[in-house]
């Protein structure tokens, strides 16, 4: 095992980073998949999911930033800042860091359009949005194959962990889609199980 | 300066007024209603208003709307000639001209009012403001059901018969939907679909009804237009502010329970409107903000005294909490009742408004769970512009409102005890939701 110097700290720094990227897109992923169907987690409600997947998104983007910004920056391998966004042209494993340049380009993307999403059409942001189910496997896999450290130990379980999370998000978000709430019932279903006196008919019973 | 015109249609708490009339003329009140509560027929209108002031091109109206000041009357105050001007000048095909008289909030009856008493100001105004922006293609968009829309039908074709109409007039239903008067629901229902609102952008006026650029105006907005078409921008000012001229329909619900529809000024104290003292009003209707009632009796009706208060005139909604109510009871029912009007398509409206409604329910009861206040607080701010449209904004406006206003009631009900004496619902509200659908159609 090697110990961190000042000359091995900002390569330690871009694989702690990038690992800590990973489950933050993972968890984004699963929380965009939520607030989509409607689910549901313990202790929020489904309205404060929305709030929680745009915060952990700009969360793993500034991970994300701070993984990128060490490994150009890190004089231990050669990657060159064109590579940072135009895919396959570094020196250093091209194919695996090439596959992160696009995630990165994807994930900029699916950031700047919902910072202005108040100013596109609702389709062209879904549109755009779709790009995450692209992005988040291409993260993957150059994670995967760009570090060894992901493929042997605690790594490995940590990174079988998110694929299964997502996964398993993505073939739930698949089931429920057959089984949504018509849109007029939507609200009085919600009422129906809210607790307390919401219940009473006109809601101020006393 | 106030003129009192109740809609004289059966319902609670109405009563057809006539009281503290001021006579008419070309600068006094009432403008667009008639002094007498007699709805004005053709022949009367002609008599007294002339046939519409077509200018024979389009475009030289909007100079003497922005001159006027006119601002829309439907509740965002939006300046009419900027509208007007960005349809005008638009590209494509000609665009859509929609009068809106949905008036889907409950606690408003002027739309229905000035439709029943001075229709054809009204269909002179959607005339004039087609014309202005080169269209031929003109609709009223109204409840479907009531005599209402009958005398409308009759007054159209009347019109028509006099060659008085340069663009025929189509009435489309509107649902009994509280949001069915949103610009993007009206132009989905006016295309043929359900009365949903939509994502924006596009807006109505980019891309609307069937697809071409709609312009949407409140029916208070074009009968204003009617008369400044007639007597000019000086006349307009002549009454009101100068930041805020003119006069508008307001719809009044007194402490004792009497509701009536007046035509006022902008700027009049909001203590010569409602009658006795209350302890707190409810300003610019269920999207609108509660003040205390000291506070309220000494302001103008008037959005520069407003705003910075979080309140603004609105649709001209003004209710009088009478003292024997408890004001987070009366909050609670509004807000049930607009989490049940969410149309369903937004999560954080369809998912935080009922829980919002539940937890103003539980404050509204005694001894609410010591945590009830802060998730209602803590909801405000996650569902507050997460919607297609403004229905979240608008409710969590009134919430934020009442867990002000009611501060002091919500101590007294964490003891224990409510100052209410009386549970009989104030606020009206209508009985039934929508079920499917068929409901927003």
């Amino acid at each position: 095992m090697s110990a961190i110097t000042h000359t091995t700290a900002l390569w330690y720094a871009s694989r702690a980073t990038g690992v800590v990227s990973l489950l933050l897109l993972s968890l984004v992923v699963i929380l965009g998949i939520l607030v989509n169907r409607q689910g549901r987690l313990p202790g929020l409600p489904s309205f404060a999911i929305t709030g929680l997947h745009r915060t952990v998104s700009l969360l793993a983007v500034l991970f994300v930033a701070l993984h990128v910004a060490t490994a150009v920056i890190d004089p231990f391998v050669s990657i060159g800042v064109a590579a940072v966004v135009i895919p396959f042209v570094s020196a250093y494993k091209p194919l695996w860091l090439g596959l992160g340049a696009v995630s990165l380009d994807l994930v900029a993307a699916l950031i700047v359009t919902s910072l202005v999403r108040a100013h596109l059409s609702r389709r062209a942001w879904r549109g755009i949005h779709w790009l995450a189910y692209a992005a988040w496997p291409l993260a993957l896999v150059h994670s995967f194959m760009s570090s060894p450290d992901l493929r042997s130990g605690g790594f490995l379980v940590l990174t079988a962990g998110c694929t299964l999370a997502v996964a398993g998000a993505a073939v739930w978000r698949l089931a429920s889609g057959a089984r949504e709430v018509p849109r007029a019932e939507r609200a009085a279903v919600t009422l129906m199980r809210t607790r307390g006196p919401a219940r009473a008919s006109d809601g101020g019973a006393r | 300066m106030t003129h009192n015109a109740t809609l004289p249609l059966p319902g609670p708490g109405q009563r057809p007024a006539a009281e503290g009339a001021i006579p008419g003329g070309r600068r006094g009140l009432p403008r667009l209603m008639p002094v007498q509560p007699v709805p004005v027929g053709l022949g009367e209108h002609l008599e007294r208003f002339g046939p519409p002031p077509y200018r024979d091109a389009p475009r030289k109206l909007i100079g003497e709307v922005e001159a006027a000041g006119l601002t829309g009357r439907g509740g965002a105050a939006f300046p009419t000639h900027r509208k007007l001007a960005a349809m005008a000048t638009g590209l494509g095909p000609a665009p859509v001209v929609i009068g809106n008289g949905a008036e889907g909030e409950p606690a408003s009856n002027k739309d229905k009012s000035l439709l029943w008493f001075s229709p054809h100001l009204v269909l002179d105004g959607l005339q004039l403001a087609a014309e202005a922006v080169g269209s031929v293609t003109v609709g009223l968009y109204v409840h479907r059901n009531s005599q209402l829309y009958d005398r409308l039908v009759a007054a159209i074709a009347e019109r028509a018969a006099a060659g008085l109409d340069a663009a025929g007039v189509e009435l489309i239903d509107a649902p009994p939907r509280f949001l069915a008067g949103e610009e993007s629901a009206l132009a989905s229902r006016a295309s043929g679909g359900l009365a949903l609102p939509r994502f924006k952008p596009p807006r109505a006026s980019q891309r609307g009804v069937a697809g071409r650029r709609t312009l949407v105006q409140n029916v208070e907005t074009l009968a204003h237009l009617a008369l400044i078409a007639r007597y000019g921008p000086g006349w307009f000012r002549s009454v009101g502010t100068p930041d805020e001229p003119g006069s508008m329909l307001a719809t009044l619900h007194q402490a004792d329970g009497a509701m009536s529809v007046v035509e006022t000024t902008l700027g009049t104290p909001i203590a010569d409107l409602l009658r006795r003292p209350a302890q707190a009003v409810l300003v610019g209707g269920y999207h609108g903000a509660w003040l205390p009632g000291e506070q309220a009796e000494v302001l103008p009706l008037a959005n520069a005294a407003l705003r910075p208060l979080g309140a603004a005139v609105g649709a001209g909604v003004l209710a009088a909490l009478p003292a024997d109510r408890c004001g987070l009871a009366e909050t609670a029912r509004v807000v049930r009742y607009l989490a049940l009007e969410s149309a369903g398509q937004c999560g954080p409206c369809f998912n935080g408004l009922p829980r919002m409604a539940g937890a103003l329910a539980e404050l509204a009861g005694l001894r609410p769970a010591p945590q009830v206040q802060a998730d209602l607080e803590r909801w405000s701010g996650l569902v507050a512009g997460r919607g297609a449209c403004h229905h979240p904004d608008g409710t969590v406006r009134l919430v934020r409102s009442a867990l002000r206003v009611f501060a002091a009631e919500i101590g007294h009900h964490a003891h224990g005890y409510c100052t209410g004496t009386s549970s009989r619902p104030f606020l009206p509200l209508p009985a039934e939701a929508a079920i499917d659908d068929e409901d927003w159609r």
